[in-house]
């Protein structure tokens, strides 16, 4: 039990509390309200600015891949299924009511490491925009290659029409120059690709 | 302390073996792989040799005599055989910046900081090596073809490993059975007509040199024959199980570094341990991780890592391995 | 111990780092360049100073049995204050620490401060080694990373003064015990000097 004067005794005493099981008690129950009171506090008032930080990075990889537009397209997203279980969310660009295009989230599984994320942006007769790495962990000076801070190889791929350019590496018989030593991430890379214009094509409004 | 004299009890027998008569005896016996990696590589593996060697040597002196301000002794050949270890570590188009980079840290980093010769827990070359294959990922995987190449340094046609060819072919579902058509045959991997490291591709020349080592008695057949062993028998265990995913044991003793590895890098004195009971200890710990890393790891080769992280482990291998002592009854209990 | 030395102690002859090799895990995993370092450091700092000041004001407070539950709850506030704070404010910058800040909270320099500095000294005195101990801690990581980036990427701060790819051994784990290792003995050739 907590009562005022056991607060006010703790407070003004100025010798060391000792380690009776109430002090003990009371001290700890005292730390942990008021730390957690603080962080209710902050927040409070981080949650817009965080959400607003995450929906602006969304947006911002979807304004690099789609030409510009004028709507919100978190607002409009939908899903599409893929050939895997995962389905691939999409959000579509418009600028004043015409489709100018569609950012596509997909992924691939047959990199280096873990899982890629890439978003792709197709322009609505389905030719290649322009695409960004969302997340990866490809090997440093090799795969990281596909990152566009890293190198330039990624835009052989703008304005390509999957229609006729195969996206597999040269060494499969496709269209796409593999990064040097990096033949594998390619492959992820051009992999994750067409799994999002299949996707987008088979769904096509 | 050098006043110090070293007190012992009878008998005294004075060797004939110098640090410098034993490390010529391992020079010696790399001169054949080194005329093989000249036929296949030519223009760049003498330029990646003589520069490989020159900046070790020239490390090595200035380390010596600046930071540990001891007097250099640079042509008692450990630093020679340092810089052609790397050099044989290397594909032949290596640009000579990169050399420079792997001597330093070979003989500064793998070496000298440990305090010189005789005190360096890892092969200094293997450092080297490891260190530009984690710093420069695309120069040190890209090799020159064999012969085509003889005339171009930096500007040489390059492909792939034959064990870089199988693990991407595996990977991606292929067959061992349809891949072997890209490959070499046995007999052209054992000449070392392929692509490689300068000195890892020639068996034929590395036993050249293993028998001439075995014959001034420089190594023992400790470390090489339990090491190779192990590879044979593990990687023959996975061939019978399923010989469509894996390779058979001689490709894999014919490829890559297990040669060279095997002869001249896990034999170094200083780093393996003192007795023979130890040393196949080390080989067979040396055998499994490279056919470990090889099949299941990132990497297609797994010799140098094999050898460094076994290094690691000979101070332990030296404490539970002793050699009895004269004179010492085992106790029954 | 004059009030200067209580400051500048964090820079050679006490670094948590260098000297101390405390609070490792962050150090090799954060300094893959100079501004993370800096950026990394300088969150330790200001938990550092917050946690010591709390800690040498309640210190009479809390019964010596449930003195380090009452500081990890402290240090974890104020841990939790950044997390929150750089999450919504400097979110490039979380995305490349954020694994790392919630581990400020294990960090033993800072409960290794509360309980060998803060729960024994007033509460100015406190401050001001949370400050230094911070600053050395922050300039540790500093230099560490400044030198991973040079090696690593031929920039500095971000500015690309060499094209093409570094040694790229300096951006991955074994580049960070490499050089913190060279770091610490040139500290200790240093101290030994003055000594």
């Amino acid at each position: 039990m907590l009562n005022l004067n056991d607060l006010g005794r703790l407070l003004i005493m100025a010798k060391k509390t000792e380690s009776t099981l109430k002090n003990m008690l009371v001290a700890l129950f005292v730390i942990a309200f008021i730390s957690s009171t603080t962080l209710g506090y902050v927040y409070e008032f981080t949650k817009g600015p965080i959400s607003d930080a995450r929906l602006k990075k969304k947006v911002e990889a979807i304004k690099i891949v789609v030409p510009e537009f004028t709507n919100n397209p978190n607002l409009d997203s939908y899903k599409i299924p893929s050939d895997m279980p995962d389905s691939l969310e999409c959000y579509p660009a418009y600028k004043d009511s015409t489709l100018v295009g569609t950012a596509i989230r997909t992924f691939s599984d047959i990199g280096f490491s873990k899982r890629i994320y890439l978003m792709v942006g197709f322009l609505p007769n389905g030719t290649i925009h322009n695409i960004s790495v969302l997340e990866h962990s490809e090997t440093p000076g090799l795969g990281d290659k596909m990152d566009k801070k890293k190198s330039k190889w990624s835009e052989q791929f703008n304005g390509k029409n999957p229609e006729s350019y195969k996206l597999k590496v040269t060494k499969d018989g496709g269209n796409v120059d593999a990064i040097t030593a990096a033949t594998i991430s390619s492959r992820a890379y051009a992999q994750a690709v067409d799994r999002a214009y299949k996707a987008y094509m088979a769904n096509k409004k | 302390m050098s006043k110090l004299f070293t007190v012992s009890p009878s008998p005294h027998n004075y060797g004939k073996d110098t640090v410098r008569s034993l490390m010529y005896g391992v020079i010696i016996a790399l001169i054949p792989t080194l005329a093989i990696s000249l036929y296949f590589f030519g223009l760049g593996a003498l330029i990646v040799t003589l520069v490989s060697v020159v900046s070790a040597l020239i490390f090595e002196y200035l380390i010596t005599k600046f930071l540990l301000k001891k007097q250099p002794d640079i042509l008692d050949g450990s630093a020679l055989i340092t810089g052609l270890l790397l050099a044989f570590n290397v594909p032949s188009n290596l640009p000579i910046i990169i050399i420079i980079i792997g001597a330093l840290v070979a003989i500064g980093i793998g070496k000298m900081t440990f305090g010189g010769l005789g005190n360096n827990p890892f092969n200094p070359a293997l450092v080297g090596r490891v260190f530009l294959l984690i710093s420069f990922p695309v120069q040190m995987t890209s090799w020159p073809l064999p012969i085509q190449s003889r005339m171009h340094y930096l500007d040489a046609m390059t492909g792939a490993t034959p064990l870089g060819i199988v693990k991407e072919g595996i990977k991606n579902g292929e067959k061992v059975s349809d891949l072997m058509s890209q490959i070499p045959s046995h007999m052209q991997l054992f000449i070392g007509n392929m692509g490689g490291s300068l000195g890892e591709v020639a068996g034929i020349a590395i036993l050249l040199g293993l028998a001439w080592l075995l014959y001034k008695k420089v190594i023992t057949w400790h470390i090489p024959i339990s090491m190779i062993g192990t590879i044979v028998i593990f990687t023959g265990i996975l061939w019978l199980i399923n010989p469509d995913k894996y390779l058979d044991p001689l490709f894999h003793v014919l490829t890559g570094g297990v040669l060279l590895g095997a002869v001249f890098m896990a034999t170094d004195y200083v780093t393996s341990p003192m007795t023979h009971k130890g040393m196949i200890i080390f080989g067979i710990g040396i055998g499994f991780l490279t056919v470990i890393i090889r099949i299941f790891g990132a990497y297609p080769e797994g010799v140098s890592f094999a050898i460094l992280i076994m290094n690691a482990f000979v101070p332990l291998i030296n404490m539970y391995v002793k050699p009895k002592r004269f004179g010492e009854v085992i106790n029954n209990g | 111990m004059s009030k200067i030395n209580l400051v500048t102690k964090g820079f050679l002859k006490e670094n948590a780092v260098l000297v101390l090799f405390l609070g490792l895990c962050p150090t090799l995993g954060t300094t893959t360049s100079a501004i993370n370092g800096l950026a990394m450091g300088l969150a330790t700092t200001f938990v550092l100073i917050m946690s010591n000041t709390v800690v040498s004001l309640v210190k009479s407070l809390i019964p010596d049995m449930v003195r380090i539950p009452a500081f990890i709850v402290i240090i974890a506030t104020f841990v939790t204050v950044v997390e929150l704070t750089m999450q919504a404010f400097v979110p490039e910058l979380f995305e490349v620490l954020g694994l790392f800040i919630p581990l400020i909270v294990v960090n033993c320099i800072i409960l290794g401060r509360a309980e060998a500095f803060a729960s024994k000294n007033n509460v100015f005195d406190s401050i001001l080694d949370g400050l230094g101990m911070g600053l050395g801690f922050a300039f540790a990581l500093t230099i560490l990373g400044a030198i991973r980036e040079i090696l690593g990427s031929g920039a500095i701060f971000g500015m690309k003064f060499f094209s093409g790819d570094g040694m790229l051994v300096f951006v991955l784990a074994p580049g960070a015990f490499l050089v913190l290792g060279y770091l610490i003995a040139i500290t200790n050739k240093i101290n030994s000097k003055k000594a």
